[in-house]
């Protein structure tokens, strides 16, 4: 049973359409990088899957369950805003996480936030900085020993150090227990260490879905003479051009043409390419 | 569950507490003092039986004079306790935890959503009612203490006496407190919520303020003209009284202010006898009074509790309701 | 646009034995640091090392409790931000009601050395609608109007505390782009605190790092880095030691 799967989700907030039509399915142990402007969709995708947003269209299941109204036992949360009692310490917070919850792990807890630098157990959740409370949810949700973990924006406040300790927490995570995870980032080069399997999603819908290694073979990225476009086949996804020279990003490219360049992007340039291709949509 | 929920209410428990003690103190005090008053004064027969001596002794002047407003302060307090509950317990109940955003951590746990409601609904609401039937007792107890040289006078049915005696408080309470949560869960801001309960609650409060004698049974004294029913002078809660013609039926009001127009003339103050027998001329023979007796207030607490019980219900169960559906 | 002429020759920041002390403790401790002019600095370091301090004491919002601190010459008093300087402070406040035109007569009306032509010539290249509400606008134009408002009064030393957060990578992109064509072409010295050293690295000629209050590296890239070391990594590695220091 796929841990999350997507079919014609849909989200309105009145006039606007938050997440339109996205179908999609994620494959067990999977760390999935979900990408996309902001105001695309990425945390709504993630709140209807973790069952606090309800779905206008559609729906999502989480290992054959549906996700509306209910937080799947199996799956874990982390929000934009890291909802917290600010008003406890992390002993207590961890002990009133852990009575709301039949299956909970203390220890799991506790080694995690052993592995992090700087964690009082006896203060106060609201006087840490950003950082230590992000990382204080993320050791919550892991006590939940969940098989799917949904991190809104998990590195955003982090210092490069805490950053990287995040990561490796994950990283571990997935590895010793094959947790699928799925990430919504906007620090890609964090992201390409740990994940594996991208969803890009833009103006509420799914642009790129695939395995990382295969999307980014499927695509290339061309920079030759801007008069010569017409010589290059394939699927325009993109192009920044200057007086004399285009750079393109193409799906399904044929063979490079003579006078031009070609190489496989990485991950950067090609979201980078799809944000620009969405944006010159907008305009 | 149940310990998250009194952990985060740890501070407004306290300040229950603190209220209860000192509440109670002051009342302890007070009372004790006022009883010493009574006793060094003589006033003690007083208490129990209103005379002429104790209406027009000047102790019994004093007395009253010193500690009226006192008493009647004691009543305010519990008159405002329920609202006041349902204003800084019921409404951030939920929306304080709303409006930070913290619900979603109890949200995405495994705890069920109304399991939640219920567990923050008891530990703010148990504790509070507790209190407030405290308090109430105390004061009751020191009002009868002053007996009918305090408020008590006035009746059980009197507004300031009815609203604080019985289950009424605690029925006003259940029900300000559910107006506050669900107004909370609605607006999902703390101080938005504060002003529409207490908005709320006072409308609610004065619409339905005679709904209790409309529903209720009454009985009806009829006396012969010249004499006033006994129930509009003694603590009965009259509804509605007047004249009745031969057939036993009441006479419409401007039928009776004609006939009393008319025979105005010959009513002396000596007697009444001319004034009584003209009036019987327009078939204005006798009076009557619908009154609900005092002895059967406590069936007006109870039919006053039970509406009020029963909105409070509803609110709370729309408060459930509400928050399934919050996305 | 004409560069503006330089007020004096002083320095942009001078500090000396600098410290901040708050009721939980030290949050500055012993800084001394220059900031060279026209270069482009970034100002990295865990949280709770003392960034927006720092911050706050060049722009004279807070007091320091030792040392002291010249801004271009100038102590910084309370009365209000040195003409010269200009600070987008990290939840980039606007008005979310006002319109973008009215954000910008904001700036008008509350700083002398105001340009407009060059703020709405930079709004415009954001391709941000004029009339538009400022809380209907996404994150990177809000972005790119704090930059207009802050860089509209021609300051010579631009303080931004994490101004690419919460924007995705394409607005990443050209707001930085903006901010070092705008810092290059007018001389301004630009103090920027960030995160993301990935992205900073070919932007950035000046990097002081902090830690727990103090100062663990300040200087010239191409000096710190001459060995070729990427700007991220050797940030990176003196902030583990620092922590095992600590942890020992």
């Amino acid at each position: 049973m796929n841990p999350l799967t997507a079919t014609a989700v849909g989200k309105r907030y009145r006039s606007r359409w938050a997440v339109r039509d996205c179908s999609f399915t994620i494959p067990e142990g999977k760390v999935v990088a979900l990408v996309g402007p902001n105001g695309a969709g990425k945390s709504t995708l993630l709140g209807m899957a973790a069952g606090i947003v309800r779905p206008t269209t559609g729906g999502l299941s989480a290992f054959g369950t549906p996700t509306a109204g209910r937080t799947h036992p199996d799956v874990s949360y982390l929000g934009q805003n890291r909802s917290l009692y600010h008003d406890l310490t992390v002993r207590e917070l961890t002990r009133a996480v852990g009575s709301m919850n039949d299956r909970w792990s203390t220890d799991r807890v506790h080694e995690v936030l052993g592995l992090l630098t700087g964690v009082d157990h006896d203060a106060k959740v609201g006087t840490l900085s950003a950082g230590t409370r992000t990382q204080v949810a993320i050791a919550m949700a892991l006590g939940r020993l969940p098989r799917l973990l949904l991190l809104d924006e998990p590195l955003s406040d982090l210092d490069p150090l805490a950053r990287d300790e995040t990561l490796r927490i994950i990283m571990t995570e997935v590895a010793d227990r094959g947790t699928t995870v799925v990430m919504s980032s906007h620090l890609l080069t964090d992201l390409r260490e740990v994940c594996d399997h991208i969803l890009l999603v833009d103006e509420g819908r799914v642009q790129v879905d695939g395995d990382i290694e295969e999307v980014l073979a499927r695509h290339r990225i061309l920079v030759g003479p801007a008069a010569d476009e017409s010589s290059v086949e394939g699927t325009l996804v993109s192009a920044t051009r200057t007086a004399r020279q285009s750079t393109l990003l193409l799906r399904e490219a044929a063979p490079t043409p003579k006078g031009w360049e070609g190489t496989e992007p990485d991950l950067e340039s090609l979201v980078m390419g799809y944000l620009r291709a969405s944006r010159e949509r907008r305009r | 569950m149940i310990w998250v929920s009194w952990r985060r209410q740890r501070p407004q428990l306290i300040t229950l507490l603190a209220m209860l003690v000192v509440g109670a103190g002051v009342v302890v005090l007070l009372r004790s003092s006022m009883l010493d008053s009574i006793t060094s004064s003589g006033l003690t027969e007083c208490v129990t039986r209103t005379t002429q001596e104790c209406s027009t002794n000047k102790s019994a002047g004093d007395f009253r004079a010193e500690w009226s407003t006192r008493l009647q302060l004691g009543q305010a307090a519990i008159i405002f306790l329920p609202v006041l509950i349902g204003l800084f317990i019921g409404a951030p109940l939920f929306a304080r935890e709303l409006e930070q955003g913290t619900h979603v951590l109890a949200f995405t746990q495994s705890v069920s959503r109304t399991r939640w409601m219920l567990s923050k609904l008891v530990v703010a609401l148990v504790p509070a009612l507790v209190v407030l039937i405290a308090l109430q007792y105390l004061v009751w107890w020191w009002l009868t203490t002053a007996g009918v040289m305090g408020p008590r006078v006035n009746g059980s049915f009197q507004v300031f006496n009815f609203g604080i005696e019985h289950v009424s408080p605690v029925a006003y309470t259940l029900f300000a407190f559910a107006v506050g949560a669900f107004v909370g869960v609605v607006t999902r801001r703390t101080l938005v919520a504060m002003i529409v309960t207490l908005g709320a609650f006072t409308v609610l409060r004065f619409a339905l303020f005679d709904v209790v004698t409309r529903v209720m049974t009454t009985q009806r004294e009829v006396v012969t003209s010249g004499l006033s029913p006994t129930a509009s002078r003694d603590a009965s809660l009259v509804i509605s009284q007047g004249y009745l013609d031969a057939a036993g039926q009441p006479i419409a009001p401007d039928k009776v202010g004609a006939a009393v127009q008319a025979c105005k003339a010959t009513w002396t103050p000596e007697g009444q006898q001319e004034y009584v027998a003209c009036l019987a001329k327009s078939d204005l023979g006798r009076r009557y009074a619908d009154f609900i007796p005092e002895s059967q207030a406590w069936q007006a607490h109870l039919v006053d509790a039970s509406i009020y019980g029963a909105l409070a219900v509803l609110l709370l169960v729309g408060t459930g309701w509400a928050l399934r559906r919050q996305s | 646009m004409n560069l503006r002429s330089q007020p004096d020759q002083a320095l942009p920041v001078i500090a000396q034995g600098l410290g901040k002390k708050y009721r939980r403790g030290w949050a500055l401790r012993e800084t001394s640091l220059v900031v060279p002019r026209n270069r482009i600095v970034a100002l990295v370091g865990p949280n709770g090392a003392g960034k927006s301090t720092l911050m706050g004491l060049i722009t004279g919002l807070l007091r320091p409790t030792t040392g002291g601190l010249t801004v271009f010459g100038d102590r910084p008093a309370g009365k209000g931000l040195h003409p010269a300087v200009s600070y987008l402070a990290q939840q980039k406040p606007l008005y979310q009601q006002f319109t973008v035109t009215e954000t910008l007569r904001l700036g008008a009306r509350t700083n002398p050395t105001w340009n407009q032509d060059y703020a709405e010539h930079l709004v415009e290249q954001a391709a941000v609608p004029m009339g538009a509400k400022v809380g209907t606008l996404s994150g990177g134009q809000r972005t790119r109007v704090a930059l207009a408002l802050a860089l509209g009064k021609r300051p010579s030393l631009l303080l931004l505390d994490e101004p690419l957060a919460d924007l995705d990578p394409l607005a990443r992109e050209t707001v930085l782009r903006t901010l070092v064509t705008e810092a290059r072409t007018q001389g301004i010295t630009v103090v920027l605190s960030s995160h993301v050293l990935a992205e900073l690295e070919g932007v950035c000629d000046h990097l002081v790092l902090l830690h727990n209050g103090r100062v663990l590296l300040a200087g010239d890239v191409n000096r710190l880095s001459a060995d070729g070391t990427p700007l991220g990594e050797l940030a990176l590695n003196h902030m583990r030691r620092a922590a095992q220091e600590e942890a020992a």
